[in-house]
């Protein structure tokens, strides 16, 4: 590498570092301020702590309400994830297998579902009316909804790479479609379904719109609105809401620092690969 | 066995719990917003009139609405551009073979999106504090303290200051696509065109952007829809004020459905709808276009 080139790479390396710093400075305001006292901490100062303090993140944690939030976020998760992987992974298998009227009907009415924003007042009416609103029912099957038509065009896409023959083999071996579904097809479209599963868990973890219109009860709120809710209670003490949000936080960047590559490349799968 | 009474045996009740759970939360909502939105449904109602295109007529005429539009529209195309702009300059940078590093710094560019929007907005009122906020600490420090401004209640700048913050959150998803679109175009056409004295200029002209139009376009428009939809990020930071300097449609739906007017949100809400298809049935196109070629 000759000298001016050398220099210019260096000169990259910096811009990089400069870009990088804009982008973590937020979170190292938010961690070094959640151990200061009220006073410190309203300085919003980079500065490590004068008097290190755990006392916000005792607060944090003795709040009930923060338990029950990320108790509500991972029942909401972890069933609403489930069920649109197994509803997505059946409707694939179908639409793409049997080419049929209904199935072809069904991808179009989802494909409106990508685009097209859920009208949310009539929506809380239908909940309503059918008794699930304000209930870990309703908020799932709501998500199961919304979060379907991404999974089911992400699985149906590559179930076209799974060989027919294996069908047709199973079927002549007498093997019936659910077995032929659960024994053969799921294990096969194990790497579009991990990627279903961390798009639907992403979008479903941060989401605010959905419980602050269909929770109304405080003790099914999921973390999201635990924070909102906590921020305007401790508004002047921005320790305490730093600690909360870090708390929040804490499990999506250690998910995200161990399976960066997958996440990342699982977020913009829809967007890469069409 | 012919191969369609083969495909006939599959069976369609494999499509019913999309179709029951899709059907119900989404097809109905959706189709009766139409019904809904020309009545005068509200909280002191109990039968519901139809009112023809009242609500729609009423929405237009209502400055404040008017602003929401044009704060929406605002919002998403200087996000868009902005976060394009950034993203495709960063993709070229970290595109560079030589770059030592460039893996972790994609993955701490890409971190803010996923991040939950709602921490992000306190995190930036924070910032944004005009006393205390490192922004303005900053501004101060390097000795541009004209610049420190009362971020999110001076009515001139807030939206402003709300674009910037949403900027910061998705330039790095903006980044890794344009990054995917720039590794799938062809080493040998750089070098065939370093052969020709192409210099890096006409390179990014003739070869990298008409390359990455796919890219480019999907970018965008992805970009176009989430920001249209935008919501908690502006009810954190500023709830729609000063005023109603930042407000948006979601904001606007949220307010009057607090006022029980249930008609005229959704009125709105389809308004928003019609808004978002207008500029999403272009990539609807292109990604049909897309599954011939498959």
């Amino acid at each position: 590498m000759t000298a001016p080139r050398h220099l210019q790479h260096t000169l990259l390396i910096l811009l990089c570092i400069i870009l990088s710093a804009i982008i973590l400075t937020p979170f190292l305001m938010m961690l070094v301020n959640s151990f200061k006292d009220v006073r410190e901490s309203a300085l919003f100062k980079l500065s490590p702590p004068a008097n290190p303090t755990l006392e916000n993140y005792i607060t944090v944690l003795s709040k009930p309400y923060f338990w029950r939030g990320l108790r509500n976020s991972l029942i909401i998760t972890t069933f609403a994830t489930i069920f649109v992987n197994l509803f997505a992974s059946m409707s694939a298998f179908i639409i793409q297998r049997k080419e049929g009227k209904l199935g072809k009907v069904l991808y179009f009415a989802l494909f409106a579902g990508i685009i097209v924003p859920i009208s949310i007042i009539p929506t809380i009416q239908l909940m309503m009316q059918t008794k699930i609103h304000n209930t870990y029912l309703g908020i799932i099957l709501f998500y199961v909804a919304i979060n379907l038509p991404f999974s089911v065009f992400l699985l149906a896409g590559f179930m076209k790479t799974v060989p027919r023959e294996i069908d047709e083999a199973a079927v002549i071996e007498g093997c019936s479609y659910p077995r032929l579904f659960m024994l053969l097809i799921i294990p096969l479209l194990r790497t579009p379904i991990v990627t279903s599963t961390i798009v639907t868990v992403t979008a479903i973890w941060n989401d605010f719109t959905a419980p602050f219109y269909l929770i109304s009860d405080s003790k099914k709120w999921p973390i999201v609105i635990s924070v909102y809710n906590f921020v305007s209670q401790y508004y002047t003490n921005w320790g305490t809401v730093f600690a909360f949000m870090m708390m929040v936080i804490l499990p999506v960047l250690v998910v995200y620092a161990l399976l960066q590559k997958h996440i990342i490349a699982s977020l913009t799968t829809g967007a890469v690969k069409g | 066995m012919t191969i369609s009474s083969q495909r006939s045996r599959y069976p369609n009740w494999f499509l019913l719990p999309t179709i029951l759970v899709f059907g119900f939360l989404f097809v109905i909502p959706t189709l009766t917003s139409f019904y809904y939105s020309l009545t005068d449904w509200n909280i002191n109602r109990r039968v519901i009139t139809f009112i023809g295109f009242d609500n729609f007529i009423e929405l237009f005429s209502d400055i404040k609405f008017r602003a929401t539009l044009g704060n929406t529209l605002t919002y998403a195309f200087s996000v868009t551009f902005t976060r394009n702009f950034l993203g495709l300059l960063l993709a070229i940078l970290l595109n560079i073979a030589t770059l030592r590093g460039k893996n972790l710094f994609r993955t701490i560019i890409f971190l803010p999106y996923v991040i939950a929007p709602v921490v992000i907005g306190y995190l930036f009122t924070a910032i944004y504090n005009p006393s205390q906020g490192i922004l303005n600490q900053s501004l101060r420090t390097i000795g541009l303290a004209f610049l420190a401004k009362d971020w999110l209640n001076d009515p001139n700048i807030a939206l402003f200051s709300t674009i910037m913050t949403d900027v910061w959150r998705t330039t790095g998803f903006s980044m890794v696509i344009y990054l995917a679109g720039l590794q799938a175009i062809p080493q040998e056409l750089y070098e065939s065109a370093a052969i020709d004295g192409a210099n890096g200029v006409r390179r990014l002209a003739h070869i990298t952007l008409p390359l990455l139009a796919p890219s480019i376009t999907i970018n965008v428009v992805l970009a176009l829809i989430g920001t249209m939809k935008v919501f908690v990020m502006i009810l954190v930071l500023t709830n729609g004020g000063p005023g109603y300097a930042t407000e948006v449609m979601n904001t606007y739906i949220m307010s009057t459905f607090s006022l029980g007017l249930y008609g005229s949100g959704t009125a709105a809400n389809i308004i928003l709808s019609l808004l978002i298809i207008t500029i999403g049935l272009p990539v609807l196109l292109l990604l049909r276009r897309r599954e011939v070629e498959l």
